[in-house]
């Protein structure tokens, strides 16, 4: 065929497709999108696929949620929960009695006390440790569970428990549940964000903010806190803004025109309006993460500037700026093992602290100057808890001992949107080893948590083959009635 | 209010009246509850009767729970017990009652007083009095058999006092064996569980040893678990022989005739191509039944789409690439009828079907190059030659039955133990079992290597089985009996049990750790790697070795004989500066060894040996030039050393013949085992007469259960009632945009219904007709005029058939994540086409974007790029690569802002735009007009209409002027190059073009 044959062709293609142009189909096509917003396609029924704000189960106390994840498992008989049996007896061998719980049985030592102070606070009296003196000042905001327990004693299986509601990957995250279940309040951002840290990823790395079998639409958008936000969010290539300009009019042209020889394809107009919330995004997020907007005296207050407050601190600060604009979850993380005092636990734990105590305080202050405090929930906590004897370097030296994991008794605290400040829920044995009195599992927390955002645990699911996938799973889940306001 | 909750309700006002009634004063409850507690033999048993046998009898054994009489209730049912004696509030037979759960239907429940029976019954401690053998206390006092104990030392003992490991020369998986002993004596002493050893050892705390646990993946013997020990011990340690429940030929109480109506459970039945009123639009019988449908609706097939979409839809669909320039202008140049069906022969002919095609079926598998689970993401560095197994096969167009064959039981095929020769096919036998070894795994680290642990990757596996081969949920059979499809309890662990010589949760092996990756976890009996590649690959890979060695010894020799001359020399140099008398003893000295030397010549060493002995070190300082062959020489056997390929092995699942016994998991726990079962097959797939299930060694004298043999046999029989079926239906799918059942991998009572039945088993009849070619399934449905229909919408389409489910037209789609970076390379003129082998690795930039480390010659596909768990490259993840855990049976298309953030703004799209700009300079010169007919040619497989070439000249002009103007630094002020740019910008543009990524 000769070159105008071929041109020919294509031609006669084109025409084609201009047949069957309707304006009916289009405008209800248009409809459709329109009440899609931010969509993603092939979706079955009536799951939820867009991020349009909708109705909670019952009226709710938080409009959002600011995850403060401790990666490693915190110490709660050093941090909040006072155990004089371990002073009296310090130093006696016990690891004997919990073979099969210890993981680095080798290396295990004998009772060992807290290298810290406890002191009584606020009204309430609530125990802290000396090594969080900002904190401290807040516990009448605060309601702990010091009865938590989990279900495996190894980082990974854990922190996928408390992420998911299972140990393993592949189902959603508590956020991905979150936004399913409430859409967002601000279509220019992404209505689940995840502030990592630049230092490295958490444990189960990007898993931490998976959606599972809901739609991607619904996973975490990691925010870096420094350079761009996200990734590819600016152009890794310096280009003339002109022509940056002149490239997406362009592109915007070329799929009008192959939009308009194919109507009815809502699939088609998605696509263009990625590209406009791409745009609008950028502009969002660079604003929603400049935290040099803020006052010096905000900054300083979370120790933005100095060390050792200065990363997590502009986390905690962005954090309160995302809650602020109509994000619906936000979690931060520290970098991959702060909490994990296997050894030097005296020095390790106290520079944890001092990392994050004073944002986190700064945090809570913030919301409650602004009257963010009552939308709010801020959820502080870890994947399990540490072991009441030491845990002991290879050379035996006990001025390095740290504590191994523990799966039977871990700390956790909530605060903000409809908690009861001054709480601390349950009891564990004298030594701290295990959960004892009002024990809150796992799904018990997870319950409680979409509870203060107006959703029931059981009613929210998705159907898959026929099963109600829930984020509680098929475990009976308690709200933590005791703490709340 | 729901019917269920206001019994309950009822239940609740009304229940706590009755107590207080009956036991009004609690001081006398105990003379009053006496004479209240109901007889089992007039009151509870006639109750039972009347409301539970039906479902819960001998002849119907729902739940595999007999409530007919007193031994059925006592024993409990696949959940575990249903009373606990006294303690009504947790007995499962009173809470279901309680709570309105059961009878299931609301006609049939108990009345308030019933309930109340049943519930004084349980707490007055659950007597019976209808036979006198039936005992007061039934459950404390149950005779006990070998099957209580065995669960019971697999968990905590047999590790190491098994069959692999026999410490202190025990073994306790039988009674015989405990009685037999090791180096301490016997291990039990029947009637005296004070006496046996196997009890005190455990009382004192000494075993399991409790440094090693974890080291063993095992937990210390509880308390109740001792108890049952003992109890067993002292009935005198009776053995029962007990056959493992497998299928017989007399009916199954526990899946009907009546259940295996269900169309998925028949076998696809012949059907005859339905005559329809448009027969000039068939080509094939494929559009007389899609016609029938339409027809009936009032509609027609839709118009055949233009010839370069076709191209383009076909060249896609088959290869995961876009037509060349020179293949648009040969295929519209041919004028042949006949034309549109060569060139589906010559596209299944290419070998990129295979790299296309195979990742299909990688999704299924869970293909992955990493074990996941754990942070340290250990990699499979040997999982590639399944990749490439998957490859060849369908290349070759293998038979999917052969395929299933090899995949699930390749192990049994051959005796590649035994074999003088590892051929091909032995190879892929062994190479295709890594099927079943691609689910996540962190057994390979103690303390994640658990019996639990093991249990979840064999049910991963199960759950890849179903969903991909066989459209069942087999895995909502785990925990209890399905509740939708007539899969009992029992039928998952036959399964389980057919898998057991492999897949034994008590002799596992575990991933193969490679050194320096991982704690101390490397399992020195072994781990999942077989030696057998061909042999001809083991050949070369020895020769290979030969050679490199025989280079660096030539090498090594060479220089030793420099070495050894120099140091003659610079040795006689030094003797030559001593005093003449002593140099003959001094040379006498240094030619003997240290220990054979005399006194004389002892004090001659002391005195001069240091000063006179040259070794290579001191030669390297004293001759610059020996230095520098030394150093050129160590440098040459590094280099070579560096070539030395690792050893080639197989990631291979195989039977070991010794399974440990399969018990059913209650509620799926495993420390809930219940009934011995055998293997076998889901009962409602079979005819539940005939087995169909035979079970044989698969050569004599083989160390293997040929379970696995047995099962692949059964399931690629031609009369399978699924087999065929989800195999069409997916291809269909893979064509059309979705599957007859839209539920690719449930097509059970769960699933959505086939919208075409008679379409669906007619294909699946000449799928096993044609020897199951899935090349001959690509030709029929791609030749037929249901798949050459135009993909426009139409207003009379979108009313009459709205989601499409009639396929009145072809589906518009976006290319899936792997065809985009394809084809990204390919416009560019970078793609790498050499096939096969170990994956290309991926970069990790600290901001987290993963993308494939290219080479000189360029990016290979996607399908060769590692895949990683934790490091998938940034742009499958955002186009929808799914996370394979375990498997993924049908991929997400998400429109999302992150697709358009990376298209436009990643470097390497950059990059290719800007290849792909210096092809089409290269390849159209340098007018405009040239230039954007090129650049529709190449990337979208058209030329352009008179509009759009006008759009691309005048952006070109625009783009260039700007590009000029723009401030020093970025900009250009060479013309020439600010046109190159501008080139480079319009490619980028049309690469984030709908027209690039959809397919009409």
């Amino acid at each position: 065929m000769s070159e105008s044959g071929l041109r020919e062709a294509t031609n006669i293609s084109r025409r084609s497709f201009h047949q069957g142009v309707s304006s009916g189909i289009l405008g209800s096509a248009l409809t459709y999108l329109l009440a899609r917003d931010l969509q993603a396609s092939d979706g079955p029924g009536d799951r939820y696929q867009d991020l349009k704000p909708r109705d909670p189960h019952f009226d709710p106390k938080a409009k959002s949620v600011i995850h403060l994840f401790m990666n490693g498992g915190p110490s709660q008989m050093d941090l909040f929960d006072p155990k004089p049996m371990l002073d009296k007896h310090h130093g006696e061998s016990y690891s004997d009695k919990i073979a099969g719980e210890v993981e680095f049985i080798k290396d295990a030592g004998a009772l060992m006390r807290s290298p810290f102070k406890f002191a009584r606070h606020g009204e309430c009296g609530a125990p802290v440790s000396e090594v969080m003196p900002h904190l401290a000042g807040l516990v009448d905001d605060i309601a702990f569970i010091r009865s938590m327990h989990t279900t495996n004693l190894t980082h990974e299986p854990a922190v996928y428990l408390i992420q998911t509601g299972k140990m393993g990957p592949g189902r959603p995250t508590v956020g991905s549940w979150v936004v399913y279940g409430l859409g967002s309040e601000n279509q220019n951002l992404p209505a689940y964000v995840v502030l990592d840290d630049p230092l490295g990823l958490p444990v189960n790395g990007v898993e931490n903010w998976q959606a599972g079998f809901l739609p991607p639409t619904f996973q975490g958008t990691r925010f870096r806190s420094t350079g761009s936000p996200i990734l590819n969010l600016k152009s890794e290539i310096d280009r003339p803004a002109d022509v940056l300009h002149l490239e997406q009019d362009l592109i915007n042209r070329l799929d009008q025109i192959h939009k308009h020889d194919r109507p009815g394809q809502p699939n088609l107009e998605a696509r263009i309006a990625s590209y406009g919330l791409a745009a609008r995004m950028q502009l969002a997020a660079t604003e929603a993460l400049d935290v040099s907007r803020e006052s010096v005296k905000t900054q300083e207050m979370y120790g933005i500037g100095r060390q050792p407050t200065d990363s997590y601190g502009r986390r905690c600060l962005i954090a309160r700026r995302l809650v602020e604009r109509g994000v619906r979850f936000v979690q931060l993380y520290i970098n991959s093992h702060i909490w994990d005092t296997h050894t030097s636990l005296a020095t390790e734990l106290k520079s944890a602290c001092d990392r994050t105590d004073r944002p986190i305080a700064a945090l809570l202050n913030d919301l409650k100057q602004r009257g963010l405090f009552d939308t709010t929930l801020v959820v502080w906590g870890g994947e399990f808890g540490r072991l009441p004897i030491a845990q002991l370097p290879p050379d035996k030296n006990e001025s390095k001992a740290g504590r191994d994991h523990n799966k039977n008794a871990f700390c956790t605290w909530m605060a903000g949107a409809g908690i009861k400040g001054g709480t601390t829920h349950g009891t564990t044995d004298e030594l701290g080893l295990k959960a004892v009195e009002n024990r809150v599992s796992v799904p018990d927390w997870h319950a409680t948590i979409l509870h203060l955002l107006g959703l029931h645990h059981d009613r929210l699911f998705i159907e898959q083959n026929g099963l109600k996938e829930k984020l509680t799973g098929v475990s009976e889940a308690r709200v933590v009635k005791e703490i709340l306001s | 209010m729901q019917p269920s909750r206001f019994v309950s309700l009822l239940i609740l006002v009304v229940l706590p009246l009755a107590r207080t009634m009956a036991q009004s004063d609690p001081g006398s409850q105990d003379q009053k509850s006496a004479p209240l507690a109901p007889s089992f033999k007039t009151e509870i048993q006639p109750l039972l009767q009347s409301k539970c046998v039906r479902c819960h009898g001998e002849k119907s054994l729902k739940a595999d729970l007999d409530l007919s009489t007193f031994k059925g209730i006592v024993k409990g049912g696949e959940s575990g017990p249903v009373i606990v004696t006294g303690k009504p509030d947790e007995s499962p037979l009173y809470e279901k009652v309680h709570k309105g759960e059961m009878p299931p239907a609301k006609k049939d429940r108990l009345s308030e007083v019933q309930a109340d029976s049943l519930r004084r019954w349980i707490a007055s401690g659950a007597k019976s009095d209808s036979d006198p053998g039936d005992d007061v206390n039934p459950i404390a006092k149950a005779p006990l058999s070998q099957h209580d104990v065995i669960p019971i030392v697999l968990r905590h003992c047999t590790g190491c006092h098994g069959l692999r490991q026999k410490e202190g020369n025990l073994d306790l998986r039988s009674r015989a064996s405990m009685l037999r002993g090791g180096k301490s004596g016997a291990a039990i002493v029947p009637g005296k569980p004070e006496a046996s050893l196997l009890i005190k050892r455990i009382h004192l705390g000494q075993m399991p040893p409790p440094a090693r646990l974890v080291e063993g993946s095992v937990k210390p013997v509880d308390q109740a678990e001792t108890e049952i020990l003992g109890r067993w011990i002292s009935q005198g340690a009776p053995e029962i022989a007990i056959d493992p429940d497998i299928a017989t030929n007399r009916p199954d109480p526990l899946v009907t005739d009546k259940d295996r109506e269900f169309w998925a459970f028949q076998p696809p039945k012949p059907v005859t191509v339905p005559g329809v009123r448009h027969q000039e639009r068939v080509r094939n019988p494929v559009d007389a039944f899609v016609l029938q449908k339409l027809e009936a609706k009032g509609l027609s097939l839709a118009p055949e789409a233009e010839r370069l979409v076709l191209l383009r839809r076909a060249s896609f669909d088959l290869t995961g690439l876009p037509p060349d320039p020179e293949e648009v202008r040969s295929f519209l140049a041919d004028t042949d009828p006949n034309a549109y069906a060569v060139l589906i022969d010559r596209l299944l002919a290419s070998p990129r079907y295979g790299e296309r095609w195979c990742r299909y079926w990688l999704d299924l598998a869970g293909y992955s190059d990493s074990e996941g689970k754990r942070e340290q993401d250990l990699p499979r560095p040997h999982a590639w030659r399944y990749r490439d197994y998957v490859i060849r096969a369908f290349n070759s167009d293998k038979g999917y039955d052969r395929f299933l064959m090899e995949q699930l039981a390749g192990d049994e095929l051959a005796d590649y133990e035994n074999a003088p020769e590892i051929t091909q096919e032995i190879y892929d036998n062994l190479v295709a079992t890594g099927f079943l070894r691609m689910a996540p795994d962190a057994t390979w680290a103690n303390i994640t290597g658990y019996a639990p642990d093991r249990i979840e990757v064999i049910a991963d596996e199960i759950d890849i089985l179903g969903s991909a081969v066989m459209g069942l949920t087999l895995k909502c059979a785990r925990c209890h009996t399905h509740k939708f499809d007539p899969i009992p309890h029992r039928d998952y662990y036959r399964l389980v049990d057919v898998f057991k010589g492999a897949y034994d949760e008590y002799d596992w092996l575990k991933p193969d750790v490679r050194p320096g990756l991982g704690p101390v976890s490397e399992d020195p009996r072994g781990g999942r790697l077989l030696p057998f590649v061909t042999t001809a690959e083991r050949r070369a890979w020895e020769a290979s070795h030969a050679k490199i060695q025989k280079e660096t010894d030539a090498i090594r020799l060479e220089i030793g004989k420099q070495t050894e001359v120099l140091c003659a020399k610079y040795r006689e140099e030094r003797l030559a500066g001593l005093p003449e008398v002593l140099r003959a003893d001094l040379r006498t000295m240094l030619a003997t060894t240290p220990g054979k030397r005399d006194a004389v010549q002892k004090y001659l060493a002391t005195k001069f040996e240091a000063q006179l002995s040259v070794d290579a070190n001191t030669l390297k300082m004293l001759d610059p030039a020996y230095k520098k062959a030394f150093e050129d020489a160590d440098a040459k056997i590094r280099d070579l050393e560096s070539r030395r390929s690792p050893e080639p092995k197989i990631q291979a699942l195989w039977d070991r013949g010794e399974p440990s016994p399969t018990y059913i998991y209650r509620r799926g726990d495993f420390l809930s085992p219940s009934r011995l079962v055998g293997p076998g097959v889901p009962s409602v797939l079979t005819d539940g007469k005939d087995t169909a299930f035979e079970v044989k060694p698969p050569w004599p004298g083989a160390k293997k259960t040929g379970r696995r043999l047995a099962f692949a046999r059964w399931i690629t029989r031609p009369d399978h009632p699924l087999t065929a079926r989800v195999a069409i239906n997916r291809i269909w799918k893979h064509h059309m945009g979705s599957g007859i059942v839209k539920t690719l991998d449930n097509l059970g009572k769960a699933g959505s219904s086939p919208s075409h039945p008679d379409l669906l088993d007619w294909l699946a009849g000449e799928f096993v007709r044609s020897g199951w070619s899935i090349k001959a399934m690509h030709r029929l449905i791609m030749n037929s005029a249901t798949y050459r229909q135009s993909s426009a919408v139409t207003p009379e389409l979108v009313s009459m058939d709205p989601d499409n489910a009639l396929y009145s037209r072809m589906p518009l789609v976006r290319l899936d994540a792997e065809a985009l970076y394809d084809t990204q390379l390919v416009v560019a003129g970078r793609l790498n086409e050499t096939r096969f082998g170990p994956a290309d690795p991926v970069q990790v930039q600290p901001d987290g974007l993963v993308t494939p480390t290219g080479t000189q010659a360029g990016w290979r596909r996607m399908i060769y790029v590692r895949q990683a768990r934790k490091q998938i490259p940034t742009h499958m993840e955002n186009f929808d690569f799914p996370q394979m855990n375990p498997n993924c049976v049908e991929r997400r298309d998400s429109i999302v802002a992150l697709q358009a953030l990376q298209l436009m703004n990643a470097r390497m799209n950059h990059e290719l735009a800007e290849e792909f700009s210096r092809r089409v300079r290269r390849e159209a010169g340098t007018e405009a007009p040239k230039q954007i007919e090129q650049i529709y040619l190449i990337a979208l497989n058209r030329l352009p209409s008179d509009e759009e070439n006008r759009i691309g000249v005048e952006a070109l002009a625009k783009l260039a002027r700007h590009w000029q103007l723009a401030s020093p630094g970025v900009g250009h002020t060479d013309p020439d190059a600010a046109s190159r740019k501008a080139i480079a910008t319009y490619c980028h543009a049309i690469m984030n073009s709908a027209g690039f990524l959809y397919v009409d």
